[in-house]
């Protein structure tokens, strides 16, 4: 009984001290979102007067105003409008035509070998190890063979590519958890390669599904290099857009804008974390639980 | 008519030969099992006979029509799976119209199809659930559903119930072989259990290592293997082998079994086959239901062999107990009355019957027949 007693509450100081320490990492990390927040909301002087952790002293939305549709971003001073939509442009045909193709690769590679299909797999898987700097040189001689002019045209083309060995990977590895049975039984019900694929596949794939939107938005709409090499002028990316408005120099440097820009490029990753994280979490461990 | 017909089929996977010239046949309405030890090549030979795979030679008729060439949906098969192969996104009731869909029937004769099957199979109220809310008989179940909705010349079954648990099986055997009487449907069965291969089937073909070793009705199995895999395979407990030499008197085979001291036991009349034996070492094999205590030996043949051994272990099963005595230095099983099997270290009377007993080569192990 009094062994039991003790046990529980050096269980429950244990589990304390875990909290805690959760706590501590959840602050440390939150912070410079925490600055970043409360010093959009500061007018400059508020910002030159107090400390960095202070509240606003008056609340003030003029910082986000500015950097949504005046900013300067370079010679423009349009704000960062046009460059949200120019990103959203880019990344929503990008995630899904990647997705796509990365699903039906998957089916391929997983149910319907051919002759040299793990070698093809290892090639892709390789692939995933390549940083951006290495793709750089090859992928601007490709496209300029194609003579790919327009900017978002460019950028979907690069990002497809980019991220189609990453989505095969997580479709192939979902797939060869799904009985090979359910191909033959479809087989015989008379339904081809891709009835089965639409019908039965895809529906039962909504997990991956939903950790290949979630990784490819992540990836498309924060990457900088891409968007830097790949795009010009009006048909930049948001990131580089807010590179240029940050660098940009016009006087003062407006802290407020800055923050209030960041966090509007950062916006919808951090949306689709908080929308869809549960469904990431889910995804990812799919297959190891499934009936 | 032919229900189907498999000729010389040869399947390898590059040098691996899988299947090594399979022959069968069956008549419509028959049931057919394919039993063997795991890896043996059943599923491999179903597939084929489906189509799911391609056969490297040979020709395989279903309902006398070549179908080498023809995809799995053309065969006028359904196969049920050991995993079910459900569609998980689809109720039941979308799971059996599914390959009716395909097929373009009508929606009305959908519906009366799935009614239909749903009586048949006593699964009315399961309609409208996903197979992630059914049991695992339940899923069974489905999966029969869905291949007699199609009403197909042969049905494939693939251990179909190796998923269930013992009582469950047990259920669901009954239901499979009255569903087969009822419904006079072709049926080919694969399973690596030799009871539920005895119970179901009206011919049973014993596989091995991508060959048929034999090939025939349950009884001609248990009655007369063809050798000692087949033999060792079908029966539960399984027959004993008795290392022995054979001889002849007056023209009747004799063995001599040792316990203790050597007993002459005759056989009867020796055959053409097996003379050239005679003064070489042969295998006894005796089934454990026919050496018994002499009070329960059915047989009234004049020539019942009486065997005194010690025993060296007693398991009941209830009806009777299996005794293990030492023969010619290997455990031998006797079937006993309960009353009559003795207990370990006494010497008990076993009665063997001669008619039944087989004479094995040990070097082909082939039976003598
Ligand atoms: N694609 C393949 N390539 C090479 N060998 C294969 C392939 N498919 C099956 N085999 C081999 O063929 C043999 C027979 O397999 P099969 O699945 O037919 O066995 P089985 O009799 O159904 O066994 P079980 O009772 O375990 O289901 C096995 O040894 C297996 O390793
Ligand atoms: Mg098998």
């Amino acid at each position: 009984m009094a062994d039991s007693y003790r046990q529980t509450t050096q269980a429950k100081l244990a589990r304390m001290g875990i909290y805690a320490m959760l706590f501590l990492l959840a602050l440390w990390f939150l912070a410079p979102l925490y600055v970043m927040l409360t010093t959009s909301f500061k007018s400059l002087d508020d910002i030159r007067s107090g400390n960095l952790l202070s509240l606003p002293q008056s609340f003030s939305l003029d910082a986000w105003k500015t950097a949504w549709d005046s900013a300067c971003t370079g010679v423009e001073c349009g704000g960062m409008k046009s460059y949200f939509g120019n990103s959203l442009k880019m990344m929503i045909p990008a995630v899904l035509i990647s997705t796509l193709l990365g699903s039906l690769n998957g089916y391929v590679l997983s149910m319907w070998r051919f002759k040299g299909s793990d070698a093809f797999f290892m090639a892709l898987l390789i692939g995933t190890f390549l940083p951006f700097q290495v793709v750089i040189l090859p992928m601007a001689q490709v496209l300029g063979m194609l003579g790919l002019e327009n900017s978002t045209g460019r950028l979907v083309l690069v990002h497809v590519i980019y991220g189609l060995q990453f989505t095969t990977l997580f479709f192939r590895n979902y797939y060869v958890t799904v009985p090979s049975d359910l191909v033959k039984a479809a087989r015989i019900d008379g339904a081809g390669f891709f009835l089965f694929f639409f019908k039965i596949l895809l529906p039962i794939s909504i997990p991956t599904i939903m950790v290949c939107l979630i990784w490819q938005t992540t990836q498309i709409w924060n990457d900088f290099l891409f968007g830097v090499v790949f795009s010009s002028g009006d048909g930049q990316p948001i990131t580089v857009a807010l590179n240029n408005l940050v660098n940009t120099s016009t006087g003062v440097k407006q802290y407020n804008v800055d923050m209030a820009a960041a966090i509007i490029a950062a916006l919808p990753t951090l949306l689709v974390y908080i929308v869809g994280g549960k469904f990431f979490v889910r995804g990812l461990t799919a297959g190891a639980v499934k009936g | 008519m032919g229900a189907l017909s498999i000729r010389k089929v040869k399947k390898s996977y590059g040098d691996t030969h899988i299947l090594k010239g399979i022959d069968l046949e069956i008549e419509n309405g028959q049931f057919l099992i394919l039993v063997g030890p795991s890896g043996c090549g059943k599923s491999t030979l179903l597939n084929m006979i489906a189509g799911l795979d391609d056969i490297t030679s040979g020709e395989i008729y279903i309902a006398d029509r070549l179908v080498n060439n023809l995809s799995p949906k053309d065969r006028d098969i359904a196969m049920v799976f050991q995993s079910y192969a459900l569609y998980p996104n689809m109720t039941v009731r979308r799971n059996i119209a599914f390959g009716l869909e395909i097929r373009k029937v009508p929606k009305i004769e959908q519906d009366e199809i799935i009614n239909r099957v749903a009586k048949t199979l006593q699964m009315e109220h399961l309609l409208d659930r996903k197979p992630a809310q059914l049991s695992g008989g339940q899923r069974q179940r489905v999966a029969m559903g869905r291949a007699l909705a199609r009403n197909p010349a042969l049905f494939l079954f693939d251990e179909p119930l190796s998923n269930l648990d013992a009582k469950l099986r047990v259920e669901m055997r009954t239901e499979i072989k009255l569903l087969h009487q009822r419904l006079g449907t072709t049926i080919v069965y694969v399973t690596h259990d030799q009871i539920e291969a005895m119970t179901l089937g009206e011919r049973i073909a014993v596989m091995k290592e991508g060959e048929v070793r034999q090939f025939g009705t349950p009884q001609q199995l248990y009655d007369l293997p063809s050798d000692l895999y087949v033999a060792g395979f079908i029966g539960s407990p399984s027959m004993n082998f008795i290392p022995c030499v054979l001889g002849e008197a007056d023209g009747v085979g004799v063995v001599t079994l040792n316990n203790g001291k050597d007993q002459l036991i005759s056989l009867g009349q020796i055959s053409d086959i097996q003379r050239p034996f005679v003064g070489k070492p042969v295998i006894l094999g005796i089934r454990p239901e026919q050496l018994t205590d002499p009070a329960s030996a059915h047989s009234d043949h004049p020539n019942m062999q009486i065997l005194t051994a010690m025993v060296t272990i007693t398991e009941p099963t209830g009806p009777d107990t299996l005794v293990t005595v030492n023969i010619n230095g290997v455990k031998t099983v006797a079937r006993c009355h309960p009353r009559a099997a003795g207990v370990p270290g006494q010497s008990v009377q076993l009665s063997l019957d001669p008619t039944k007993a087989l004479l094995f080569d040990p070097v082909s192990e082939k039976r003598l027949a």
